[in-house]
């Protein structure tokens, strides 16, 4: 029996206009995944990477995306996460936070990447007021600035 | 370290007589195959012709060693020059300077 190995890379798409809410679905995500690693690895990175590629989950308001590929050829596609300027027709790039081995751990540092988040941003307020209004935007998903 | 390999690549076409064969346009020919097989990082080489000629359809190509691999890929799957329907031959691989056998005058050699 053999183990298919597969990474899991968790992303976040910073839009270069501050949104609130993405308009992208996995699809379009994919497509322009794929599009960018046949431009810069030609057909023969497409092929070494198509099999098992997916998009696992994509949440349009924290923006953080979650991509699976093959162990064989993750390393084309966390090398031109960096190079994309352009997803679907929004203009954003690719911050990538980890890569990891099972979706399990990406998520458990996803969570802890949103905590780190939120105590950093509530240690630099002073007054009651303002950490009341931080809290209010991080719960309206309005983070962007 | 990383050297350069040569090759002695002949060219066969369908229709020799409708093509221009010239080092530029073949040159360009492999370099086109080779950024839609590997992509514009992957397939980014230094080829470079050493010798052609136009009469045999052969010429000698250097290239760095750790990319002859891909070179070769890219040549075998070339099916087109010009819109001919055509097919590389590699006929010898050298990590020595090659020559073709019997030197003739319509030669063109490059440094």
């Amino acid at each position: 029996m053999v183990r298919i190995k597969n990474r899991y890379i968790a992303v976040q798409i910073v839009p270069y206009a501050p949104t609130k809410v993405l308009y992208l679905n996995d699809n379009t995500l994919t497509k322009c995944l794929l599009r960018n690693i046949e431009k810069y690895y030609g057909v023969y990175g497409l092929g070494m990477i198509e099999q098992g590629f997916r998009v696992k989950y994509i949440n349009e308001r924290t923006k953080i995306a979650i991509i699976r590929c093959m162990h064989a050829g993750h390393r084309f596609v966390s090398s031109i996460l960096p190079l994309i300027t352009l997803i679907g027709d929004v203009r954003a790039k690719f911050r990538t936070l980890y890569i990891g081995a099972t979706i399990i751990q990406c998520n458990k540092f996803i969570i802890k990447h949103q905590k780190k988040f939120l105590d950093r941003e509530m240690g630099q307020l002073t007054s009651a007021k303002e950490r009341q209004d931080l809290f209010k935007r991080v719960m309206e998903f309005d983070m962007d600035r | 370290m990383s050297g350069y390999q040569y090759l002695d690549v002949k060219l066969k076409l369908r229709d020799p007589e409708s093509v221009t064969l010239t080092p530029v346009f073949l040159c360009g020919c492999i370099l086109n195959s080779l950024a839609s097989v590997f992509g514009e990082i992957g397939g980014q080489t230094s080829v470079k012709i050493v010798k052609f000629s136009a009469s045999q359809q052969r010429s000698v190509f250097r290239v760095p060693e750790n990319f002859l691999q891909r070179v070769r890929i890219a040549l075998s799957l070339i099916g087109y020059y010009q819109e001919v329907p055509c097919h590389f031959q590699v006929l010898s691989t050298s990590p020595k300077r090659i020559d073709f056998e019997d030197s003739e005058e319509e030669v063109i050699a490059f440094i």
